[in-house]
């Protein structure tokens, strides 16, 4: 079978596992959400009558007309039969939207702090790793490989607090959190990315305001995910500094530097490749603790108030979402594995 | 291989690749520094705008929904209550009601049924649609009918309410309630524009508002909210040119350091105790200003009355004595409330310290003598859960102190054993019986005495022997049941003589203090900051923060 054909049923067979794959999440995110206590319950604090509980529980899809509680099989299969139909339901902690309406409000917010702090952890971390690869046995790779365990081993909310006490509280070159200053309009438009919106609409003042205030959660998270880069980038380069081809090259005159970059890089990049895109993957379903910390209105902060309020049916769209883009990035990622590598085969 | 050559090529990489990241960090700091003027104090804040005339607040508090017939909770209502303008309303720190969209105060029935009020002429809603008694009519029956979360607080006292003129008002109880005209100051009581709204079920709008108040919504983003003045507002028109509101999702630390670097004028909730201790320290030194004001939220403890040993009243007495809420307000709350002795707290002049007259605080000797009664001793001692939602630091603080304070002075006869579970199922479970004390606090719908009464201490359905099966009371955990505490709360909210009203809630107090179904410890004192060159920053008593009134 040629290559081609082989990444073709192995594609279409990623597909017929997603379905499968995005029903186990959901049925146990369904059946754990329901072990953890009465949303009713959560959202009032208890402070309805009986009445006014037995209402609400109606309108969440618990209680039936009569006020009895709908059985657990059937308000799965009533929720299973809408998520068919796209429905994700009714999110009770955003005030009664669609959930895949709050997804939409929310998920831009997501999207621009992880691309930014990707782009600054893919730089920052191949750039170490390059140069203590290059450098093996000395000072420069000791401190490589120290950047690269301590910046994984930091807790993201700590450093994040840290920067801010430095860079907004004391120096003030930086706001608290936040995406945008609430004396400003943000710029308006359809992707909801302030960034690009502000380019698109070619207000440059937006944009620079809209930077400023990604700098910090950006830089948190860049710098601590760029330790995974690094590491990967050091031993993989490392391997491929050994590796017969690049004797030959040096033996043939060419120059280091272009031996590292043109050549050697290009091959250990390929697991980074990888990791980036699962990395992206897991951010894109809310980096949590920083959204927390810089007080960034994604879809992680709104997960957060969800699971805490029990908004059933936000937890579950926004699970369901996070594992879509699970399903499309793997796929993406070994489409690109393959099309890179072509010692690949599927 | 020529080491020197590859360290200064080495070197120079090094060092463009830091000038390049150096240059790109001076662009985004100085750019984006470039949008903010200097904020007060002379501090560059994110964004404050000081010559604008505008007003940046700093909460922590993100708003769930800007429909008056759906939002049930502070961080809504408090929105709401700053675009809106209701029947009556209070004006800061005052606890008198007043009229606002009404004109007078209405005209009971001699039964108590009807109430007729007079509405304002030369209002205008935001949209422009007029407004009139049909208006104010339809937004009440759209509180009602669209069955939203505080819909139940018309919904089982009101039966029907009708424009009978084109500027008056008549509503018709199902039963008399004295606290009524209370009630239609609650904040989502307010008038909203029948050509924006809908009445159906749970037809809401989450996102827009659109009212009679002084301001109206200019955007609302996932993360900070203006509001614009409404230039056709009826009344005084605010002291400020806009509001600017900053949402620091969840994190008071934020808040916190927002108001100290200047970035917000004004902060109010969600700041930790020791956070507000910090602040008002600094206030003393004029760094800023820190407002406080008696608060309507209290706390107190529930006794299961159906629990044994909670069954026996004396017991629930001696555990009434031990309670030092001095020491509680000291070491708990660092002085950010105050004690409290009756449900009903001082904000009300009906308010008696009934629990101070009868146990006083701390009184050692007493709860022992009463556990020695009810047949405890230090062999055989009293051992009590005390349960609390493990969402609340400062409960979980209370009830160590209790543990504690009654292991060091009660010889042994008095044992808490402090429990926690999580909110959720906490509230879902009390009215089930699963605790025999829990900690627990309230916030009041409406500023009226009955909301601290009757919804503790009244009993549907029950008896003295089994106690309650149905009512506020069971909702509550507590299950008492009491013929004459019904009777009394009965009598209260028919009664419309103040001074009569006031020696029913004497009775219901005493009542109280003798049966102890309940145990009140503390009621909160409410906190704003604001920095120096503020003025008008007060707190209305249903924790509403007023912006009309804030001045830079």
């Amino acid at each position: 079978m040629s290559r081609s054909r082989a990444l073709q049923y192995y594609i279409f067979a990623r597909l017929m596992l997603a379905p499968l794959m995005l029903w186990t999440i959901v049925t146990l995110v369904f059946l754990l959400l329901r072990a953890t206590g009465d949303p009713v319950a959560a959202i009032s604090g208890g402070r309805l009558p009986p009445e006014a509980a037995s209402v609400l529980g109606t309108r969440l899809g618990l209680l039936d007309a009569n006020g009895n509680r709908i059985p657990l099989l059937i308000q799965y299969f009533s929720y299973l039969g809408k998520l068919l139909q796209f429905d994700l339901g009714i999110s009770l902690t955003s005030g009664e939207q669609p959930v895949w309406k709050v997804i939409w409000q929310y998920f831009p917010a997501t999207v621009e702090l992880t691309v930014f702090g990707l782009a600054i952890a893919f730089i920052v971390g191949v750039s170490i790793g390059i140069f203590s690869a290059s450098r093996p046995g000395t000072v420069i790779d000791a401190g490589g490989r120290l950047f690269g365990i301590i910046s994984y081993a930091l807790p993201i909310f700590w450093v994040g607090m840290l920067l801010q006490l430095i860079f907004a509280v004391q120096l003030r070159w930086f706001p608290l959190g936040g995406r945008f200053p609430p004396n400003l309009s943000a710029p308006q438009g359809i992707t909801g990315i302030y960034t690009l919106d502000s380019l698109l609409s070619g207000n440059f003042n937006q944009f620079f305001t809209a930077i400023h205030h990604l700098a910090l959660p950006c830089l948190t998270l860049g710098i601590l995910l760029s330790g995974i880069f690094e590491r990967i980038v050091r031993v993989n380069l490392k391997q491929t500094l050994k590796a017969d081809y690049v004797e030959a090259a040096r033996a043939r005159g060419v120059q280091e530097r272009q031996i590292l970059l043109a050549h050697a890089l290009k091959n250990a990049l390929i697991p980074v490749i990888t990791v980036l895109g699962l990395t992206l993957a897991s951010l894109l379903g809310g980096a949590v603790l920083t959204e927390v910390t810089f007080s960034w209105p994604g879809l992680g902060n709104q997960l957060y108030e969800a699971i805490s309020l029990r908004d059933y049916a936000t937890v579950q769209g926004v699970m369901v979402f996070f594992a879509t883009i699970v399903v499309i990035a793997s796929i993406a990622i070994d489409l690109i594995n393959a099309y890179i590598d072509p010692r690949i085969r599927y | 291989m020529n080491w020197f050559r590859l360290s200064v090529r080495q070197l120079r990489l090094i060092g463009q690749f830091i000038g390049l990241f150096c240059l790109c960090c001076f662009l985004v700091i100085s750019c984006g520094t470039q949008q903010n003027s200097s904020g007060p104090n002379g501090s560059q804040g994110a964004g404050t705008g000081s010559g604008d005339g505008r007003v940046t607040i700093g909460t922590t508090q993100k708003p769930r929904i800007l429909d008056p017939a759906e939002a049930y909770e502070l961080r809504s209502l408090s929105l709401i209550h700053n675009m809106s303008d209701r029947l009556y309303t209070y004006a800061p720190g005052k606890t008198e009601l007043s009229p606002q969209l009404a004109t007078a105060l209405p005209k009971v029935s001699a039964d108590g049924l009807t109430y007729t009020i007079p509405v304002r002429k030369g209002v205008v809603f935001h949209d422009d649609t007029p407004f009139n008694a049909e208006a104010m009519a339809f937004s009440l029956r759209r509180f009602i009918e669209n069955k939203g979360q505080p819909s139940f607080l018309l919904s089982d006292i009101v039966d029907s309410v009708k424009a009978t003129g084109e500027y008056e008002l008549t509503i018709k109880l199902k039963k008399p309630f004295a606290g009524f005209p209370s009630l239609l100051a609650f904040s989502g009581t307010c008038a909203v524009s029948p050509k924006a709204y809908k009445i159906g079920l749970q037809k809401f709008e989450p996102n827009t508002f659109v009212g009679t108040g002084p301001y109206k919504l200019a955007q609302y983003g996932t993360d900070s909210v203006r509001f614009d003045v409404f230039e056709k507002y009826w009344g005084e028109k605010p002291a400020n040119k806009g509001i600017n509101l900053q949402i620091y999702l969840n994190n008071a630390a934020n808040l916190y350091s927002a108001f100290t670097t200047g970035a917000v004028d004004v902060a109010y909730l969600s700041l930790e105790p020791d956070q507000i201790r910090n602040l008002e320290q600094k206030a003393k030194s004029g760094n800023w200003q820190a407002i406080s004001s008696e608060g309507s939220v209290i706390s107190y403890m529930v006794l299961n009355v159906r629990q044994k040993p909670l069954d026996n009243p004396v017991v629930r007495q001696a555990i009434a004595s031990v309670i030092d809420r001095q020491l509680i307000n000291e070491r708990v709350l660092y002085g950010q409330g105050q004690p409290l002795y009756s449900v009903v707290p001082t904000t009300f002049d009906v308010s008696k310290p009934v629990f101070k007259d009868a146990y006083g605080d701390g009184n050692v000797e007493k709860a022992k003598q009463l556990l020695q009664q009810a047949g405890y001793s230090a062999t055989n001692p009293l051992k009590l859960q005390l349960w609390y939602p493990s969402s609340s630091p400062t409960r979980r603080l209370a009830a160590d102190l209790l543990k504690a304070y009654a292991t060091q002075k009660m010889g042994g006869i008095l044992q808490f054993e402090v429990n926690t579970v999580e909110g959720a199922t906490f509230f879902q479970d009390r009215s089930k019986g699963a605790y025999p004390t829990a900690l627990l606090d309230w916030y009041p719908d409406f500023l009226d005495p009955d909301n601290y009464v009757q919804p503790f201490l009244q009993c549907t359905k029950g008896s003295p022997e089994k106690g309650c099966d149905d009512g506020g009371s069971q909702t509550q955990g507590l299950f008492y049941y009491n013929d004459l505490m019904n009777k009394l709360i009965d009598q209260q909210r028919k009664e419309q003589n103040p001074e009569a009203r006031k020696q029913i809630f004497s009775q219901i107090q005493d009542l109280l203090a003798q049966d102890v179904p309940l145990i009140p410890l503390w009621q909160s004192k409410d906190y704003v900051f604001a920095q120096k060159a503020m003025t008008g920053v007060g707190i209305d008593p249903t924790q509403v923060l007023p912006y009309w009134t804030m001045k830079k």
